[in-house]
């Protein structure tokens, strides 16, 4: 199974509020039969730019990060799911796969091995 | 080779007739040895220089027109002035999304428009890995479009560029 993160952004809220969101949404990706590998907490900060959702401007906002595994096909039901929550500000699935790391980078051109064999 | 043998001779021969003649003065004598012996000290600085007395014998055996290919050619070696590669200042960094320090060190501080490669000296991989993690940060609401935090703003210039106070 690939391995996504949804970086998640939330209403300013209170602790008990934001924790029983949180326990949703991960219940939720469970039931779609993901498997949730982490959660990382980004902070409370000032959003980049005001941002207008479910008739409400929203200035500042809470950031979490959600790594988890899971079948391509569930991504879109999940991501319209998370779009009908009203606590959910902004969320975007991301792709993270892990990839290999390639040879020394910003090498020599290739041209140079050129100038060797003159 | 062999006229150095023959003046070696030489020299050896004059030791010889310098020790024989007793009745010149003492004080010519000395200096005559010491010439001689300088000469045949010399002779053996060339001799051990050529590499022994085992190679010049062989080659005085054989013939002495064939130069050996081996001692003339260059050596084969890996270039010794070599530099080492030069990289990109983000070179082996892994650039990301959730970075946004590291992506508004290359963004404009006054319209937050992102520096191209001849501002920011980055080779083209990388360049274009941080063009898509600043659009990608853009869109998923982590970093601003118009203006650079204000917070990363006393951050230090890797940009080829002076901004005016």
């Amino acid at each position: 199974m690939p391995r996504y993160e949804l970086a998640l952004i939330v209403k300013a809220m209170q602790r008990p509020e934001t924790a029983a969101l949180l326990r949703r949404t991960v219940e939720t990706l469970m039931e779609r039969g993901a498997v949730v590998r982490g959660l990382e907490n980004l902070g409370e900060k000032l959003l980049p730019y005001k941002i207008s959702k479910h008739n409400e401007r929203h200035t500042r906002g809470g950031y979490f990060l959600i790594d988890f595994h899971a079948a391509p096909g569930i991504v879109t039901g999940l991501l319209d799911h998370l779009e009908r929550d009203i606590d959910v500000v902004r969320p975007t699935v991301l792709k993270n796969d892990p990839e290999p790391s390639n040879g020394p980078c910003c090498g020599p051109p290739v041209a140079s091995k050129l100038q060797d064999t003159v | 080779m062999i006229r150095m043998k023959k003046s070696l001779t030489v020299g050896v021969k004059f030791m010889e007739k310098v020790d024989s003649c007793h009745s010149v003065d003492s004080f010519a004598v000395s200096r005559s040895k010491m010439f001689a012996v300088r000469s045949i000290r010399s002779l053996q600085f060339t001799f051990s220089q050529l590499g022994g007395t085992q190679q010049c014998l062989r080659s005085l055996s054989g013939s002495s027109n064939v130069v050996k290919k081996n001692d003339d050619m260059p050596l084969q070696m890996e270039n010794p002035y070599k530099q080492p590669q030069k990289g990109c200042i983000l070179c082996n960094i892994t650039v990301d999304f959730k970075n946004v320090q590291l992506l508004s060190q290359f963004v404009s501080p006054h319209t937050g428009r992102v520096y191209g490669r001849h501002i920011t000296g980055l080779c083209g991989k990388k360049q274009r890995e941080i063009g898509k993690a600043i659009k990608k940060a853009h869109s998923m609401g982590f970093m601003s479009v118009t203006h650079k935090d204000p917070h990363f703003m006393k951050d230090p210039n890797i940009c080829d560029i002076r901004h005016l106070e």
